[in-house]
């Protein structure tokens, strides 16, 4: 699997992020360096927790780390999410989460198996 | 140790890592990067790189302080002045961008982020402020040249004036730190003058040019031995007008300056007195403005401190005294206490060492100075200063292996020295450290209270605090005694900021002390107190409780002697141990229990109800034992307060006695001590007994079998 074929299954706009970070090399190792960002987990967690203001800084992390890697698909579920929960918790923001754990898993799935086949 | 480098750094504060990564390698391997994750850890670490950091790329939206809280602190200290800040974040609300702006930020740059851009605008910023630097450091250059120049012009011609007079050039000086030691001090005490520290200065370097009026005065009258004639003196007093008039010819452009106004005012008025009887204009009271007043009061206590043609020099003591009882003419009243007041700090001043105060004063000018241009708040010298002075703190901590710290109020935070943090188990840098759980855990909420209660109860001028205090570290409390020095801010009143000290481990040499005491207060072989703590004890138990019921008891070893000599003394010292271990046993909490000395022990013990079944209890539970082949057999003699009164010699000798009584009428068992004992001997000192007389026919009461 090709860094490009990457971005295709996750739903990202690969020519932009090259654009902006300028070298593959460098969006090879931010991408893979995506895996080991723990924002997912504190927005699982805290959501169960009903610590919704931790949720929302969470969920904003996802946004702006998605909007530098150019993973479109999960910025667009990760910024409604956070929108929601900007100002407490709305009724839309369970639904929301929903939508952001199965972008979560789709990009990370892809990442995997791109990481497979670069043997990193 | 910090590396020096000639790198440039920028701080990078963000929550996320990825994001702080992705930053740091856009902007490759030119800078030194430094990274924080939320507003706290930002702000500590601008705190500790003071001067050092050439850019803050901030995020908004963080934990603890977000990004607009750390611009709140960065604007309170002054720092956004000195270090341009770059917003990054994916807020696009202009109401964001706009508060940013307001708040001092130099650029704003939205995600995702573009290498290129990221890039640019961080060089353009730093050369744009590098370039300001360096403008800000000639511009500070000049001023302190400037002050420097127009310093040493009044002093050239305060001197010349001087001279002529026949002085040593001492005067002028002294009158200048006279009327600024005066000023402050007068400031202090009053507003009514509205006085700031700007016109101290003024006053104090127009001083000088008192008495230039003196230029024109004819040599022969200016040095004359002896009295002046009425005419000579005529001509003498019209060297204050006369300087008042060179300073008024001066050019318009002079005239207005602030230095300009107040030498007129010295000069013209400094012989005026507060009752109206000074001259030239016979002014009165507040009339005489304020600069003049203070400076007629300085030259008159020089003029008499030194010595003249026509007179000796007098004392500081004198001098003072003089002016105070009106002898040298009327002051306002309120400079008067101002120089009561301060009249040991005059003797300091004076006493320290004139040029040194001349550059120090010089220092202090340019330091106001810079104060006055808020934009040169940190010019290069000072922080090349700063950067020395860092180097050398940090290099001694890392050699001492001490325990330093110091603590900040606001951002409330402790930075630990290296040594120290891995000493104690915490961090370097701790923020908030009181709600901190493990700060609260190695020091305990007492201390952290008791600490914190006594740096907030020093002043500016006593800030040194000594506390000891046991600290749980290693696995363990160990004594530690903390020596810390609480900082004040140089606002009027002082603000408390914080505190600077360390931590010295003084458990070996506490230990060692208490080790001592023991061994000064008790027993060596039995352990039990010795004779002289056991009657102090006493005594604050009697003076503590004047209505409570105490006995206090004798009690000695039958036939004790006879052990030593048959079994040895070894033995005879265990059943003197074997004793003193059953006597700690029977006797409760608040008693106390000593060792009078040979196989004599003394028993203090407090009673409520009955005293016989308690005294009963203690002998049937030791006498009548065995201790290896040695019975043990007890004779008592007990004086209760309620009989014998509470002074501790009285008590101790009736129950003295009573015990002799036992010992005489055949040992084995105790008795109380009863009026009809009053003229018996003594077991411990038998040459007080005054008679054997009462011996036979003391009564029997109050004396029970065992």
């Amino acid at each position: 699997m090709t860094l490009q074929e990457c971005y295709a299954a996750l739903e990202g706009d690969y020519q932009g992020v090259l654009g902006r970070l300028t070298s593959e090399r460098m969006v090879q190792k931010f991408v893979l360096k995506f895996l080991n960002d723990s924002s997912f987990d504190l927005l699982v967690r805290s959501m169960e927790e009903e610590n919704y203001q931790e949720a929302f800084r969470a969920a904003h992390t996802i946004k702006g780390v998605c909007q530098n890697l150019d993973f479109t698909r999960l910025y667009r579920s990760s910024c409604q999410l956070s929108e929601a929960l900007r100002n407490g918790v709305t009724p839309e923001a369970p639904s929301l989460l929903e939508q952001v754990k199965a972008d979560y898993a789709q990009t990370v799935a892809a990442i995997r198996a791109f990481q497979e086949s670069v043997g990193a | 140790m910090e590396r020096m480098t000639d790198k440039q750094k920028i701080l990078i504060v963000d929550d996320s890592e990825m994001n702080r990564s992705i930053l740091a390698d856009m902007l490759g391997g030119e800078y030194e990067i430094l990274e924080a994750e939320n507003g706290i850890e930002g702000l500590a670490m601008l705190r500790k790189h003071a001067g050092e950091i050439s850019l803050v790329l901030l995020d908004i939206v963080m934990p603890e302080l977000d990004g607009f809280g750390m611009l709140t602190e960065m604007n309170r200290n002054h720092w956004i002045e000195d270090v341009p800040v770059i917003m990054i974040s994916a807020e696009r609300g202009s109401s964001h961008v706009e508060r940013a702006f307001e708040m001092g930020i130099t650029d704003f740059i939205s995600r995702p982020f573009d290498a290129l851009i990221v890039h640019r605008r961080v060089v353009n910023t730093i050369l744009l402020y590098a370039k300001q630097k360096k403008l800000v450091a000639l511009a500070a250059e000049q001023i302190y040249e400037k002050e420097r120049r127009s310093s040493l012009m009044i002093d050239i011609l305060s001197h010349i004036v001087e001279f002529r007079n026949g002085e040593s050039g001492m005067h002028v000086r002294h009158v200048h730190t006279l009327t600024e030691t005066l000023l402050t001090a007068l400031m202090r005490k009053t507003d009514k003058y509205g006085l700031t520290s700007q016109d101290i200065s003024v006053i104090s370097t127009a001083s000088a040019l008192h008495d230039i009026g003196k230029i024109a005065i004819p040599e022969e009258i200016l040095n004359k031995p002896g009295r002046f004639t009425d005419e000579e003196f005529a001509i003498m007093k019209t060297h204050s007008m006369i300087g008042a008039e060179m300073l008024e010819a001066l050019p318009d452009d002079y005239r207005d300056e602030p230095l300009v106004k107040a030498a007129y005012q010295i000069c013209r008025w400094h012989h005026e007195r507060w009752d109206g009887r000074g001259y030239p204009d016979g002014l009165k009271g507040d009339e005489i403005p304020i600069s003049a007043q203070i400076v007629a009061l300085a030259d008159v206590y020089d003029a008499l401190t030194s010595e003249r043609v026509y007179k000796p020099a007098f004392s500081h003591e004198k001098a003072i005294e003089m002016i105070l009882k009106g002898e040298c003419g009327t002051f306002n009243p309120l400079v008067m206490e101002c120089l009561g007041g301060c009249a040991d700090e005059i003797l300091l001043e004076l006493g320290s060492d004139t040029t040194q105060r001349q550059s120090q004063r010089e220092m202090q000018s340019v330091a106001r100075e810079l104060h006055k241009h808020e934009e040169l708040t940190a010019s290069e010298r000072t922080l090349e200063l700063l950067e020395h002075e860092r180097m050398k703190y940090s290099f001694f901590a890392a050699m001492s292996e001490e325990i330093q710290f110091e603590f900040t109020v606001q951002p409330p935070m402790v930075t630990l020295t290296a040594w120290g943090a891995e000493k104690l188990g915490l961090e370097e840098i701790i923020m908030d450290p009181a709600s901190n759980g493990r700060v609260k855990e190695l020091i305990g909420e007492d201390n952290w209270r008791g600490l914190s209660d006594a740096l907030h109860g020093t002043t500016p001028g006593h800030p040194v605090v000594t506390f000891d205090c046991l600290l749980n570290y290693g696995g363990s409390p160990r004594w530690t005694r903390i020596v810390a020095r609480a900082t004040w801010s140089s606002d009027e009143p002082p603000r408390y900021t914080g505190a600077i000290g360390k931590a010295i481990d003084i458990h070996d040499s506490r230990l060692k002390l208490d080790n001592l005491e023991r061994m000064a207060t008790h027993d060596a072989m039995t352990g039990l107190l010795n004779h002289a703590t056991a009657k102090k004890r006493v005594m604050e138990r009697l003076a503590d409780r004047p209505d409570g019921k105490f006995a206090l008891v004798i009690l000695d070893l039958d036939h004790f002697k006879q052990a030593n000599d048959t079994y040895g003394h070894m033995c005879g010292d265990r059943v003197l141990i074997h004793l003193a271990g059953k006597l700690r046993q029977s006797i409760r909490g608040g008693d106390i229990a000593a060792r009078v000395g040979g196989d004599e022990f003394l028993l203090f013990l407090e009673y409520g109800g009955e005293l016989d079944p308690i005294v009963s209890r203690i002998y049937s539970s030791i006498s009548g034992s065995m201790f290896e082949d040695f019975p043990i057999c007890l004779s008592m003699g007990i004086a209760p307060t309620d009989v014998v009164g509470t002074d501790y010699d009285a008590l101790f000798h009736a129950a003295d006695q009573a015990l002799y009584k036992v010992k005489r009428s055949g040992r084995g068992r105790y008795a109380f001590y009863d009026e009809s004992m009053r003229d018996m001997l003594s077991v411990i000192s038998p040459i007080e007994g005054s008679s054997d007389a009462g011996e036979e026919s003391g009564g029997e009461k109050g004396e029970s079998e065992p």
